[in-house]
């Protein structure tokens, strides 16, 4: 459906608005001239040159997030993560990330609802060094029970850092469990506390051996190398690595919502928040890109809807934004604002309800539309500057969408996208059913979580 | 349609007789690969000239992409602000997009966002900026945007108000933020009365204060064109960029500046100060002390120790806090260097009851960057990283000008840009020796800790940091040298203190 719908709406060269203020056309961005491959073992590889710097980026992704966590294992998905580098076969514990830095490149990774990725950005001529690094550890890693419990204990920390210490960090946490009921995007990707210290190091080689195998990985190549060449270097370190099992994709859907929810909550912070959700559909959808150009209509910037009703005119509201979660499955949009001193939570919370609602019976304009679409071709250009960046939007076609081509046609969906679209979308998901109100009250913690 | 094809894939893997992952023992031994012929890597072009007013531009190709990105940067920040109103000079860059004397703050918004630009301003000690980006057939609308901001603000009373009370309501909200408040404690702590130890955007206090007088005259007297740097790097020809900068900028009228007297920093002394903050899950901890100016002649060995201790990769503090003993998820230290002191700081933060002994842990290493000579392989891991990391810091047309402007605003040669590499590869174990004996203090090391202090001072006491002050978060004052607000002067919590009427 997604491929038909791509290539029905594809055109080439400038697309042109219509407008009566602001530019009439929006430059096309470049297209990204790539190869790609499968080899016999599962594993999908992009080769995209780019010769402009001398530098090479792999980008390897791995189909797992934390929606394929079990109950109890919360966290794990990027637990594991933290483990990838802590020793294989043929690499020491820890000696990954220092092999890195030692010819200056850098390296990471990161973990979030529906896939992990790492990554290795170094001077071009090291290429066989992290294509050997990244075969080892999917091939062989070796986790002691020691560097297990210890690592354990960082990722602890990394929670306490991010959620628990910094005033409003656990907000996506409560949004996300009280707006789910059943999928697994209830749960944030850092897990529960419990869940991570109730995993052992059995766990961890079972979940190697379920999700970091060839038929469920990605690498994406980009910068100053030749094709012809990386392609052998790739057959030469992953080709003997076995093809896995299937891989077990059973997760629990969200059912439809009969009725609105609200809830209230004190937690220790400076000021009220307030929060308005609605479920929405998910990333490439037809429905997703008018969802997106809703998202930045709303909220992209001090001349967005939102920003200007809450923040500047009646000045009700410290800090007010809106998202649009389009992500592999059905997710949320959802809009925030911290309440300024001397407002009620109610009121701020009726006026960034009113703000969304409003869409459904006024629309937005064509200036707001042209606005958002430039917006939007500025996101698009910027988003891929570097090797790091070009490899990001490949891997994100092939891993979630899984279709290549989207990362370049989905430039002409978004400036295809029409006002009435807009409305339309705001018309299908912004229903009383489907809306959450959530309030954090100041107060001790957790009372109502 | 996504979720269905990947279960067909599925079940096609099965058909063909899934395997099974290897094991460890049976995936074969092997050794890391040699690395292909290396490239040759150069520092790229960029050109720099000079406007008759005195305006000095950077202008780096890149045609990649059909966008065009700019900074400004103006030769002033909170060091040229008034000693008893920090906060001035934050306060002049909220208000830079919010209004000329054509265009009001939604109109300036609007030619932007429609444009496909978007625009940020800040400050800084020692500078104030305005960076954007823009598709590039618009680089004149957005350019002539920015000429307009920097030389007819309006300063409309109405958005001065709806600023303070943004940046009081922001205050509130930092003032429970822990990492802010270590970073800010240490900076007071290590540079005291001098400018870059003051809080840089304001007291709940100071910023109650402020007036439009105040705001106006920073303005008038640091935004000039004689004392501003602007880099325009993109999808122009060096004419094209050159000529959009001349139409832009060229009628904004020169002014002397006056000379600012170069402030040395107060002798340091040890001091331990602890931010009682109930309830944390975890304590940031900072170390620090008085560095160098940007331009000291030690300034490249110096910053090479101090990676040493706290660098990209693995460093000692990450190693003896994180990978040893997993107190934490982050540990570093850096050097900031300004025009007229820098400093060091080590950082890391930890579960509330482990707060002494990582502390006793990084003050123990920090001595011991200066009691042992360093390992030949550590400054070489050092200078490998530094060196090689060159061909990736020149990725992005941004990066490049960056550098550029750094240079020039430092006052010095960016031609130095092209021989860092040999410089940084000159350094010596000896070098690395004297840099840090005379450098280091650690006697005199500068010790945040902002948590829940019920859980750490008695183990502070058995760790050897006996003397410490405990100050409550309600009443922390960064106005004060002694960081503490008179028992009688303003509310328990810092921040609601009424400037203005609720609006």
């Amino acid at each position: 459906m997604l491929r038909k719908t791509l290539s029905a709406l594809i055109v080439v060269g400038a697309v042109v608005l219509v407008s009566s203020a602001g530019p009439a056309t929006v430059i096309r961005p470049t297209r990204f001239d790539y190869t790609m491959a499968t080899l016999p073992n599962g594993l999908q590889v992009v080769y995209l040159e780019d010769h402009s710097t001398p530098i090479v980026h792999l980008a390897m992704w791995y189909h797992v997030g934390s929606k394929d966590e079990k109950p109890g294992r919360t966290g794990f998905a990027h637990m594991f993560e933290h483990l990838m580098f802590k020793g294989s076969k043929n690499v020491r514990p820890d000696q990954h990330p220092s092999l890195i830095t030692s010819v200056g490149g850098q390296s990471n990774a990161s973990t979030d609802e529906d896939a992990t990725q790492y990554w290795e950005t170094v001077p071009a001529q090291y290429l066989p060094m992290v294509l050997w690094l990244e075969a080892d550890r999917m091939a062989s890693l070796d986790v002691s029970e020691e560097k297990f419990t210890t690592e354990r204990e960082v990722v602890k920390e990394e929670r306490r850092m991010r959620y628990d210490n910094p005033p409003y960090g656990l907000l996506p946490e409560v949004i996300f469990d009280k707006a789910f009921t059943t999928h697994p995007y209830k749960h944030q990707t850092i897990g529960s506390m419990a869940d991570l210290e109730a995993a052992s190091i059995d766990d961890v080689r079972a979940f190697h051996d379920t999700y970091y195998v060839p038929n469920n990985a990605t690498a994406v190549i980009v910068g100053d190398f030749d094709t012809a060449q990386a392609k052998a270097l790739v057959e030469q370190y992953f080709g003997p690595v076995p093809r896995g099992k299937p891989v077990p994709r059973e997760i629990p859907q969200e059912p439809a919502h009969a009725a609105e929810s609200r809830f209230t909550v004190t937690e220790p912070w400076p000021l009220p928040a307030v929060v308005v959700s609605y479920h929405i559909t998910y990333d490439g959808h037809p429905d997703s890109y008018p969802l997106h150009i809703l998202a930045k209509i709303l909220s992209d910037g001090d001349s967005s809807r939102i920003y200007r009703s809450l923040v500047y005119e009646k000045q009700i509201a410290l800090a007010a934004f809106g998202e649009a979660k389009l992500i592999e499955h059905p997710n949320l949009f959802y809009a925030v604002a911290i309440v300024q001193r001397g407002h009620t939570p109610e009121e701020v919370q009726a006026a960034l309800q009113h703000e969304l609602d409003r869409v459904k019976t006024e629309g937005v304009t064509t200036d707001e539309l042209n606005r958002a679409k430039r917006q939007f071709a500025r996101d698009y250009i910027f988003s891929r500057e570097t090797d790091q960046q070009k490899a990001l939007q490949l891997a994100h076609a092939v891993v979630i969408h899984n279709d290549i081509k989207t990362a370049d046609g989905e430039f002409d969906l978004f400036q295809n996208v029409t006002v009435a679209d807009v409305q339309r979308v705001a018309r299908t998901y912004f229903t009383p059913e489907s809306r959450m109100l959530l309030t954090f009250l100041p107060g001790a913690a957790g009372a109502g979580r | 349609m996504t979720r269905r094809m990947g279960a067909a894939a599925a079940i096609i893997a099965l058909c063909v007789g899934a395997g099974v992952a290897v094991s460890a023992q049976q995936w074969p031994k092997s050794s890391l690969p040699p690395p292909l012929p290396a490239r040759s890597v150069a520092f790229p072009p960029y050109e720099i000239r000079t406007l008759p007013n005195g305006l000095q531009v950077v202008v780096v190709l890149h045609h990649e992409q059909p966008s065009v990105t700019f900074r400004l940067l103006i030769r002033a920040g909170a060091m040229q602000e008034p000693a008893d109103k920090p906060g001035v000079a934050s306060f002049v860059a909220a208000l830079l997009n919010q209004g000329t004397s054509s265009r009001s703050a939604g109109e300036i918004a609007d030619a932007i966002e429609s444009a496909g630009g978007s625009l940020g301003t800040g400050s800084g000690n020692e500078l104030s900026f305005i960076n954007g980006v823009v598709i590039k057939d618009q680089v004149d609308l957005l350019l002539g945007l920015v000429a307009d901001m920097v030389e007819h603000p309006a300063f409309a009373p109405d958005e001065i108000d709806r600023q303070r009370r943004q940046m009081l309501s922001s205050l509130q909200v930092s003032y429970d933020d822990p990492d802010y408040l270590a970073d800010l404690v240490l900076d007071r702590l290590v540079f005291g009365a001098h400018p870059y130890g003051r809080p840089s955007d304001g007291t709940p206090e100071s910023v109650g204060r402020i007036t439009r007088d105040d705001l106006v005259n920073f303005e008038r007297t640091w935004f000039v064109p004689n004392n501003a740097l602007l880099a325009v790097v993109g999808d122009l020809t060096s004419d094209e960029a050159f000529a959009a900068v001349d139409r832009a900028f060229g009628t904004w009228a020169r002014r002397n500046v006056p000379a600012v007297a170069p402030v040395d920093p107060p002798t340091p002394a040890r001091r331990v100060i602890v931010i009682d903050r109930p309830g944390s899950a975890q304590t940031e901890i900072r170390i620090g002390q008085l560095g160098v100016p940007r331009t000291h002649p030690d300034y490249l060995a110096f910053d090479l120790a101090v990676r040493i201790l706290g660098g990209e990769g693995a460093n000692r503090l990450f190693g003896v806090l994180r990978t040893d003993r997993g107190l934490t998820y982050g540990a570093s230290a850096d050097v900031r260097a300004y025009k007229n002191a820098g400093l060091i700081v080590a950082e890391t933060d930890t579960r509330s009851p482990a707060t002494a002994q990582a502390l006793r842990l990084m003050v123990d290493e920090y001595a011991r960057l200066q009691h042992e000579p360093v390992d030949a392989r550590e400054l070489r891991g050092a200078q490998d990283f530094v060196s090689g990391n060159f061909p990736l810091s020149i990725e992005t047309p941004s990066s490049i000008a960056e550098q550029v402007l750094s240079r020039l605003f430092y006052g010095q040669d960016p031609k130095e840009l092209e021989t860092y590499r040999d410089r940084v590869d000159r350094v010596s174990v000896a070098d690395i020796s004297r840099v840090t004996r005379e450098l280091l203090k650690p006697d005199q090391l500068a010790i945040v800790l902002v948590g829940d202090a019920s859980a750490f001072v008695g183990d502070l006491k058995t760790l050897g940091f006996g003397e410490f002050e405990r100050i409550p978060i309600a009443q922390l004052d960064l106005n004060s040298l002694t960081l503490k607000r008179p028992p009688s002067f303003g509310p328990v919590r810092p921040g609601p203190r009424p400037a203005l009427p609720p609006a």
